[in-house]
């Protein structure tokens, strides 16, 4: 049976693909590192009795066809979960980046004239009022 | 007239349908049989098919008292637990060759994104797999079909109060119109929200258990006040329950300066949590059975169908029973906790007829889950 695999594409980023590695412990479960409860309801006091069933073996005790795919298809949905995870801190960290220097050249505009202007207007607005 | 009969079914003697249902914190998955009758060929039946139920299996994913549900753990909660689902509902209703179902229905909204979509996909592997062709149900339309077939209300005012929808609905010219809904929360989402306030069990639901302490409540005939918050036809329930968590919390922090809760002289306790759930149920329904009785005057109708979860609490019957009782001989159905509550039979009763008016999926794009689908965006091909 072949192997089952994964390609993600986004215009910001290179193509990437996920192939299965059956020397790796998270092709060899069904229960996945990214796929569990949240830590928010265990914290509560949850039970977890939604775990997925356990892989299936035949006599000769090999995992069968269905419970390899199930699997291979846990590991890499651990793998897509953890590099859109790592998109996603890449972007956040980009946008605090952006926001960060958006800030200082805001406030570099403000000291050198921008803030001067401002002062103006307001001291012209505030004088004719008070002629009025 | 309306011919239900349009597509045969595949065995030539009877209809096999097969729900989903996963829109919020229950799965149901069941099985439901229609006789071919010639009856239905040109008639308007639709409420009555002579529906079989050969399966009705329910999970719900509950959490602890004081926790909501939230999209993702439901999600997953559904999608470890819908296989097995299906096995036991197939093993039920004695369908040894799936490929004889004629139909696979599964729930196309509204409700919670992530559910829905745990769903979506086997019901997509399921049909793939047995070549059964998909109908995509609205689950406010599967909530009135389901009452329909089950109460043989021919043509009522339908109240639709679950944990995400409040509506009052009647048909007109092939669809259920809304005549009046919340503006903010839903009823059930106001219940639930107050029961985890106070810290209540989830198990079987919030709501069960706020009927249970309002029905031991010692003080029935002095109300606490409350607001209360009809608009029109419509209404909303947010300030209500912002008001009695309030004073749950006042309660529990015996802060004697409530004077609503205790009395300013003496500081004794006036007022219980088994009083304020009475009060808030009493409040609450009132609300809901003037909208109704509205609705009711609107369409000339005398006949009231109550659909959804907080559809199966006895107080709201009683009440809407004595407002009918007053309009000529008017007549409430209502259903139990069986099919009140989310299940995957009155998906597959809604798509069946669906099915039978020749309504299938034809590509799989067209499968996609959606969290707000309208209950009056549905054209009800199946009556007249």
């Amino acid at each position: 049976m072949p192997s089952p695999f994964a390609i993600y594409k986004s215009p910001n980023s290179e193509p990437r693909e996920f192939r299965v590695d059956p020397a790796r412990d998270r092709y060899n479960t069904t229960n996945g590192t990214t796929t569990g409860p949240s830590a928010y309801v265990l914290q509560a006091g949850q039970v977890d009795r939604d775990k997925p069933s356990e892989p299936k073996c035949n006599e000769q005790g090999e995992f069968t066809e269905l419970s390899i795919l199930r699997m291979a298809l846990t590991g890499l949905q651990d793998d897509i979960n953890e590099y859109l995870t790592q998109q996603m801190e890449v972007a956040k960290n980009k946008k605090l980046k952006q926001d960060d220097e958006q800030r200082i050249s805001g406030e570099i505009n403000k000291l050198l004239d921008g803030g001067d202007d401002d002062d103006d207007d307001d001291d012209d607005q505030g004088s004719s009022s008070k002629k009025a | 007239m309306v011919n239900l009969n349009s597509v045969p079914p595949k065995n030539g003697q009877c209809y096999l349908a097969l729900g989903l249902e996963g829109s919020a914190n229950k799965l149901g998955v069941g099985i439901i049989k229609h006789p071919f009758l010639s009856k239905h060929e040109n008639s308007d039946l639709s409420h009555y098919c002579e529906m079989e139920i050969l399966s009705n299996i329910r999970d719900t994913y509950v959490t602890p008292p004081g926790e909501g549900f939230l999209p993702r753990d439901t999600a997953r909660h559904h999608r470890n637990w819908v296989v097995r689902l299906v096995r036991r509902a197939l093993q039920e209703a004695n369908v040894s060759d799936p490929s004889q179902l004629d139909t696979i229905c599964f729930t196309k909204g509204p409700g919670m994104g992530a559910p829905l979509h745990s769903v979506v996909i086997l019901a997509r592997t399921l049909s793939i797999m047995w070549d059964v062709p998909l109908v995509g149900v609205n689950h406010c339309v599967g909530h009135i079909e389901m009452g329909r077939e089950i109460t043989k209300a021919e043509n009522p005012v339908v109240l639709y109060v679950s944990g995400g929808n409040t509506q009052v609905i009647a048909y007109s010219e092939n669809c259920y119109r809304i005549f009046g809904e919340t503006l903010d929360i839903a009823i059930g989402n106001c219940l639930d929200r107050f029961a985890r306030t106070l810290k209540i069990p989830n198990e079987p639901s919030p709501g069960f258990n706020i009927e249970q302490l309002a029905k031991k409540s010692l003080n029935k005939q002095d109300l606490v006040e409350l607001p209360y918050t009809v608009k029109g036809m419509d209404l909303s329930m947010s300030g209500i329950l912002g008001y009695v968590d309030s004073l749950a919390k006042d309660l529990f922090n015996k802060n004697t300066k409530n004077k609503i809760l205790f009395d300013p002289k003496t500081g004794e306790q006036l007022v219980t949590v088994e009083d304020i759930c009475y009060s808030l149920q009493e409040n609450l329904f009132a609300m809901l059975v003037e909208i109704t009785e509205r609705a009711m005057a609107h369409v000339n109708s005398n006949q009231v169908l109550i659909v959804g979860g907080v559809g199966c609490n006895v107080r709201l019957q009683e009440m809407m029973a004595t407002m009918c009782r007053d309009r000529s001989n008017g007549q409430v159905h209502a259903t139990d906790e069986r099919f009140c509550i989310d299940n995957g039979v009155m998906i597959a009763q809604a798509g069946l007829l669906q099915f039978r008016m020749g309504n299938v999926v034809k590509d799989l794009s067209e499968t996609v889950v959606t969290q707000k689908f309208r209950t009056d965006e549905v054209y009800v091909a199946w009556r007249e």
